[in-house]
């Protein structure tokens, strides 16, 4: 059975043997550095690399603007933080986004929060409830990186066996 | 007057339909039920007290829905913007689908016959097994023949000791 989730991690250089990968820029046309995933099983685990929602990810997707919210590493947060707790309410409160995943740091501690839409402007992510909790780069993305998920199906905010929220199935 | 279609009863398997949700997503019933135990219910529309009066309680009941691996669902024959404007009003935090064309309620013989004005379900609450089976009925005509949530926390209780076989403790 496919994972359902991907390796994902922001790297300052272009990454190598990637499963997807794009330059990721700021709003004002500088390049901070790329965005990739590798796939689960396929190899070690990419040193620093967070576990994210497959659906998250389409090597094929269109060019997205994505709210990479991402805990300070010498931070550990818990999943069920009740800062964090309440950032999940609020997205399955807020209005929808192309893409809303959790980044899995370990089974119990999140790494962050990657929310994207295939917009023009970032306008839509403005109110990304993460960025409360934890610093964030609002990235516009290349194509060939973000793909689409359907809106998380509430009112869980518990995730299934250690993998990212918004996954809803044992 | 019930309309004549038969209705869904304790024990039937809920047919598996699909309809647009609050933001326009198509989904399918057992997509959103995921393999948990789930509420679904049917509600006449934003505009009708006694429906308002139970979602007050459906809100309150989500704070313990949400960490308890279990699903809501309500479905109206309001339009989906409506349905969203509802549901970030009563402050929902789960999937509100939207039954427009009416096909489903025709299907499921849950026209409230009486009111020829809104054509809305008959207000009906289901608790359903992860396979769609259903473990309740609910007819909320009469508001009174509506589930608290202390009746619907009994069905998801039995629902989820039937389903989880580690329901006792695991020794090790």
């Amino acid at each position: 059975m496919t994972k359902p989730w991907h390796w994902f991690a922001f790297r300052p250089e272009a990454p190598t043997a990637a499963f997807a990968s794009a330059a990721a820029f700021r709003a004002d046309g500088v390049q901070l550095g790329f965005l990739a995933t590798w796939l689960v099983g396929a190899g070690r685990k990419p040193i620093g690399a967070l576990g994210i929602d497959a659906r998250a990810i389409d090597p094929h997707g269109e060019p997205a603007w994505v709210s990479l919210a991402l805990a300070p590493e010498r931070i550990r947060v818990l999943f069920d933080d009740p800062a964090i707790c309440q950032a999940m309410r609020a997205v399955l409160s807020g209005p929808p986004v192309d893409v809303m995943s959790t980044l899995v740091r370990d089974p119990s501690s999140i790494g962050g929060a990657f929310t994207a839409i295939h917009a023009t402007t970032p306008e839509g992510l403005a109110d990304d409830p993460f960025t409360r909790v934890f610093p964030r780069m609002l990235l516009r993305v290349e194509r060939g990186f973000v793909g689409r998920m359907p809106s998380p199906i509430g009112p869980g905010v518990q995730r299934y066996a250690g993998v990212p929220w918004p996954w809803d199935h044992f | 007057m019930p309309s004549a279609a038969p209705r869904p009863a304790a024990g039937d398997h809920f047919i598996d339909f699909e309809l647009p949700d609050h933001n326009g997503n198509r989904r399918r019933l057992s997509e959103l039920v995921g393999g948990d135990p789930a509420i679904l219910q049917f509600y006449r529309g934003f505009w009708c007290p006694k429906d308002q009066a139970s979602f007050r309680e459906l809100v309150r009941l989500q704070d313990q829905v949400e960490v308890a691996y279990t699903r809501m669902i309500s479905v109206s024959v309001d339009p989906p913007e409506v349905e969203a404007a509802f549901r970030a009003g009563i402050g929902g935090r789960w999937t509100f689908l939207s039954d427009e064309s009416r096909e489903l309620q025709a299907q499921l013989g849950l026209l409230e016959t009486t009111d020829t004005v809104h054509r809305p379900y008959v207000p009906t609450v289901f608790t359903l097994y992860p396979n769609l089976r259903i473990h309740s009925v609910y007819n909320g005509y009469w508001f009174w023949g509506r589930p608290t949530n202390a009746e619907l926390a009994a069905d998801l209780r039995a629902i989820t000791r039937a389903i989880r076989t580690d329901w006792e403790v695991p020794a090790r």
